[in-house]
């Protein structure tokens, strides 16, 4: 596989680490405070760099502090917490079309340092750069990984003398979110979607009081805008709900054409 | 006795053990199936309209819904409009980063007026 790179005197992994840089800078206040609350949850200061590499899930560690600090029993957390992981599935399925053919061992590495935030910015460029391999992949990855378990030993060893609001904190993963799905939005259907993704959301997760309300709403969603997109590509192939916001005019072909290409060479 | 968790260090570590095998299994067996096997293009389709579908989920479970799973407005009013802030951002600059940052502070600075 050759690669042409852009510039050619840049390294591909000082490429991939530029890549990265927004996610890993904004890992960093989450990552201490994550760190800070563990320690108040009574972990110690290498179980909490073991748990940010095991689990590497901003999510899933602050509701482990969370939850500890209540005194739940082990197993309530431990189904709470598969609860919590279980849309990693859906990370992984979208993202495996542009995996097929890498060796079991990649997948494993790739597997387990997969999580919402580098799948966010590695889904983006794998949709939109055609020359983002798998291994860039891995970098942007491990550079997130690395960022956030720093974060959380730091985080760990100032303890209680860190004061930090957790709200304004964590509002850096939500605008990371709100980021993706503005990039996401590449036809005025995908606007309809975002809409009944955030009403499903709403409905779903209150009704479960779980985060399993957010694998139903997503998957119902999808699945919905799949059929949408599906029925208006026969019916209606020029409805204006179909209109790109950017780039060429949409036709079966082209649609056809482009997912070849972003699935690389499977025949 | 610590008032604020009893368990100790062995106990932890189960829980990292336990919560990296919950963790790990929903992100390795679709990577592993799905790359494997031809994958059907309806379901190709199908999952072009995930990260759409599970991001908008995730910020609005981050800004609308409570830790005891309400649905709540007036008490995230500055986080609503700092999202409102960051969506514009984030269409103008198409940058991540600037995207981040302006939430960052926005949220910040409504965080203390509101």
């Amino acid at each position: 596989m050759t690669k042409q790179l852009p510039n050619p005197d840049e390294p591909r992994w000082r490429m991939t680490l530029r890549t990265s840089m927004p996610l890993n800078l904004s890992y960093i206040p989450i990552g201490l405070a994550c760190g800070v609350l563990l320690h108040a949850a009574g972990f110690n200061t290498l179980l909490t760099g073991l748990v940010s590499i095991l689990v590497f899930s901003g999510g899933a560690q602050f509701m482990i502090a969370s939850m500890l600090t209540i005194n739940a029993p082990l197993l309530s957390i431990v189904l709470m917490l598969f609860f919590l992981e279980l849309r990693y599935a859906l990370l992984g399925s979208s993202l495996s079309r542009y995996l097929k053919g890498q060796s079991e061992r990649f997948l494993l590495f790739f597997a387990v340092s997969l999580n919402d935030e580098n799948y966010a910015v590695n889904y983006l460029k794998f949709a939109t750069d055609k020359k983002w391999t798998p291994q860039d992949a891995i970098q942007v990855e491990h550079y997130s990984l690395l960022f956030w378990a720093v974060s959380n030993v730091i985080g760990s060893l100032i303890g209680s003398a860190l004061k930090i609001d957790l709200n304004v904190v964590q509002f850096a993963l939500t605008a990371l979110f709100i980021y993706m799905v503005v990039m996401q939005i590449k036809e005025r259907l995908t606007i309809v979607i975002a809409i009944l993704a955030g009403v499903l959301a709403v409905v779903f997760l209150t009704l479960t009081k779980s985060t399993i309300g957010l694998v139903i709403s997503t998957l119902l969603t999808s699945f919905i805008g799949f059929l949408i997109e599906h029925y208006l590509l026969e019916k209606h192939p020029k409805s204006h709900w179909l209109y790109k916001l950017r780039h060429h005019e949409l036709t079966t072909e082209d649609e056809d054409d482009e997912t070849v290409d972003e699935s690389g060479q499977n025949s | 006795m610590n008032s604020v968790n009893t368990w100790t260090t062995t106990q932890h570590f189960w829980l990292i053990i336990l919560g990296f095998f919950v963790a790990f299994a929903p992100r390795y067996l679709p990577i592993k199936i799905f790359t494997k096997r031809k994958i059907p293009e309806w379901f190709n389709e199908w999952m072009r309209f995930v990260p759409v579908s599970l991001f908008t989920a995730l910020v609005v479970k981050d800004v609308f819904i409570s830790s005891s799973y309400q649905f709540e407005v007036m008490p995230h009013i500055a986080e609503i409009v700092a999202g409102i802030l960051v969506l514009v951002i984030a269409y103008v600059t198409r940058s991540m980063a600037i995207s981040v940052v302006a939430g960052l502070v926005s949220v910040f600075l409504l965080s203390m007026i509101i």
